[in-house]
């Protein structure tokens, strides 16, 4: 205790004037120009407990701010990817399936090659039946074919998850391609649920290739 | 380490204070008229929690009404008056200057006042904005802003006019007030009151400002005379003030981000209030460093040290529980019941107006040239005072504790849960009881203290101490 007793509540004594108060703690500031350099390391202790506190913040922000997205409101929620954000359009999937399946044969315009493979514009085949079209997809088709009046004799592997299958598409990519070339050059059949080819691959497991023949039987 | 002493009489008797005396004396006297109303306000808040049908009859204090009244009389009238007042002598005598353009303060002061007034007037109608701290109805708003300007001219004055270039902790806090809270009230109103943002922005906004009153504004002030008073009392070097820059600039960098916890489980993204809780934490080094700097605080005498060292105690208090508090584990408990009055009382109570409180003793003496009127009314508003604080943060966190259990908890029906922790509820209304008296005895004391009627004791030489006194005393 270097002040005064201060005993009396009425009135609390100074005992250093402002003037003083101002220079004795600017100089440990260590602004003093007359001064030699007086400026100190920040103490250990302080610079861990700062950085203590920085650390804890970047790993809980980086934990819980919910990567900054003006959309997440529960904190704890894991980050959303692009699939589960927005399924993918069963078009645009079709036509990465396409691409990379069937174009080889029915060629990027669907018009297929004169005498070797049909086309797929306009075909009844694919404006037309369902069942048929997604057999032909799922497990391939041999034998002659009439397609808009012109006759075809080759072979269609098999496309799905199928025994013998090279391609092994699983049901939601067949109906998303079927889908994308029923709907692609100006076809305007309707779309083909992944819940329809299911059923039909249940129904014939691992058939083998179809003949037009047997497909004509089938509605 | 302690300040080679100096002449006592020259310590104290500074040509500043009876220059700015009038000014000065008129905004803590207005401050202490609103700070009975706001008192009184409580009171009637605090008894309608358990007792639903008081005053039910009268519309313009109802329970909303009522604690519309009290928060804006307390925030605009108490402290802003009282803060400025305090502002304004502090940057004066640490500046060294006459202080200049007092009429201005003076004039800003009345209008400042008429404005607060007309404002609870509207709010009493029903004119209220539901902003949180900023229930003032927008027809005053402009009005207030230009009063400001007039009160704090001064302050920028003093400041860019002051003596010498070295500065003083309590100046940087002083003036990052005075600076920060037109830009705070302007920005505030003009996102929430003449131009609304839309939606969950609107929320956002109006728990930045209720943050701001306190990061940007109050905390500061209340500071800022503690940081003056501390060593002008004790003599010694605060300890540690190398970090004291760094405790300000936590302060005014990360005390506005705090704002998101008030928004914790509320239709807000998810990173507003993770952001809050990182900047609460990060607030606690500002805490800290307040601590190791005035620590020196618990080895002084004397009333306004006193009343300084509960105000510090439960300023970091505050933080540390708020910092705790803002995490969502404990705010789905607690969150929406009386533990955030009390965390309020504990932080505008325990803090803001007990430090206001010691900067106002420690400063009237020297406004006045005597001492206060009377001991006896100083030591009984302290006990009470501080009595009334602890009795009402503990009792209103007991009943949010118990209330944030029974509402997770789903089954007692909400009539019920308020008569379950009705018990609690009564003490705090006792202890807002207890502070009323406790402000009314210092208001009778500073009416006492500056009236002209009061006859000088001819057989003392001054109230403050001669300089062999302290000669003798300070080796």
């Amino acid at each position: 205790m270097n002040g005064p007793s201060n005993s009396d509540p009425r009135i609390d004594q100074a005992v250093v004037t402002d003037d003083a108060v101002v220079v004795a703690h600017e100089k440990l500031l260590g602004k003093q120009p007359d001064e030699k350099a007086r400026y100190r390391l920040l103490p250990l202790n302080l610079l861990f407990i700062f950085s203590g506190l920085i650390f804890f913040g970047a790993t809980y922000l980086g934990r819980y701010a919910g990567y900054f997205d003006p959309k997440v409101f529960d904190e704890t929620a894991p980050k959303a990817t692009a699939a589960a954000a927005a399924p993918e359009d069963p078009i645009e999937k079709g036509k990465k399936v396409y691409a990379t399946v069937c174009a080889a044969c029915h060629q990027a315009n669907g018009m297929g090659l004169p005498g070797a493979f049909p086309p797929l514009v306009e075909s009844e085949w694919v404006v037309g039946s369902e069942e048929r079209l997604i057999r032909i997809a799922l497990h391939g088709l041999q034998g002659p074919v009439k397609v808009k009046g012109a006759d075809f004799n080759s072979m269609m592997p098999a496309a799905g998850r199928v025994a013998g299958s090279g391609f092994n598409l699983s049901d939601d990519r067949i109906a998303a391609v079927l889908t994308y070339v029923r709907q692609e050059w100006g076809n305007k059949a309707g779309p083909i649920t992944t819940e329809k080819v299911a059923e039909i691959h249940g129904k014939e497991g691992d058939h083998k290739p179809w003949t037009a023949a047997e497909l004509e039987k089938l509605p | 380490m302690i300040i080679a002493p100096t002449n006592a009489v020259s310590a104290e008797v500074s040509p500043v204070d009876v220059h700015a005396r009038g000014a000065l004396l008129l905004l803590l006297a207005s401050s202490l008229g609103w700070l009975v109303l706001s008192g009184i306000l409580a009171l009637i808040a605090a008894i309608q929690l358990h007792s639903p049908a008081f005053l039910q009859d009268l519309p313009w204090l109802t329970h909303g009404r009522a604690e519309a009244l009290r928060e804006t009389a307390f925030i605009y009238g108490w402290a802003a008056n009282a803060g400025l007042g305090i502002g304004l002598w502090l940057v004066g005598r640490l500046g060294g200057n006459l202080l200049r353009a007092l009429n201005w303060t003076v004039t800003g002061t009345v209008f400042w006042n008429l404005g607060v007034l007309a404002g609870l007037v509207g709010i009493a109608l029903g004119d209220m904005t539901s902003l949180p701290m900023l229930q003032l109805p927008r027809y005053v708003q402009p009005l207030l802003v230009v009063a400001y300007a007039a009160i704090a001219l001064s302050g920028v004055l003093a400041w860019s006019g002051r003596r010498v270039d070295s500065t003083y902790a309590s100046q940087w806090y002083v003036v990052a007030a005075l600076f920060l809270f037109p830009w705070l009230l302007t920005a505030g109103q003009m996102v929430m009151l003449w131009a609304p943002m839309r939606g969950t922005l609107q929320a956002i906004a109006a728990a930045w400002y209720a943050q701001g009153i306190w990061s940007f504004w109050l905390a500061p002030l209340a500071l800022a005379g503690a940081y003056y008073i501390v060593p002008k009392v004790t003599g010694r070097l605060l300890p540690s003030y190398e970090f004291a820059p760094l405790a300000f600039w936590v302060l005014l960098m990360a005390g506005g981000w705090t704002a998101g916890r008030a928004l914790v489980g509320g239709p807000v993204p998810a990173w507003i209030s993770t952001v809050a809780i990182v900047a609460g934490m990060l607030v606690l080094f500002h805490h800290m460093v307040l601590g190791l700097n005035l620590r020196v605080v618990l080895g002084g005498t004397g009333n306004a040290l006193s009343f300084i060292r509960f105000g510090l105690a439960a300023y970091i208090l505050s933080g540390v529980l708020n910092a705790i508090v803002s995490f969502r584990v404990v705010a789905e408990r607690l969150h929406f019941t009386f533990a955030g009055s009390a965390l309020d009382q504990l932080a505008y109570q325990g803090a803001i107006s007990t430090l206001f409180f010691g900067s106002i003793y420690y400063m009237l003496p020297r406004l006045t040239g005597r001492t206060w009127s009377s001991g006896a009314l100083i030591v009984g508003h302290r006990v009470l005072f501080i009595a009334g604080v602890v009795g009402a943060v503990v009792s209103l966190t007991v009943a949010g504790w118990l209330q944030g259990g029974y509402l997770l908890d789903g089954k007692t029906p909400v009539a019920d849960i308020l008569g379950n922790i009705r018990g609690p509820l009564l003490i705090a209304t006792a202890s807002q009881l207890v502070m009323l008296a406790a402000n009314l005895l210092l208001v009778v004391n500073f009416f006492q203290s500056v009236c002209p009627c009061r006859t000088a004791d001819a057989s003392s030489p001054g109230p403050f101490r001669q300089p062999s006194a302290v000669e003798a005393t300070a080796t």
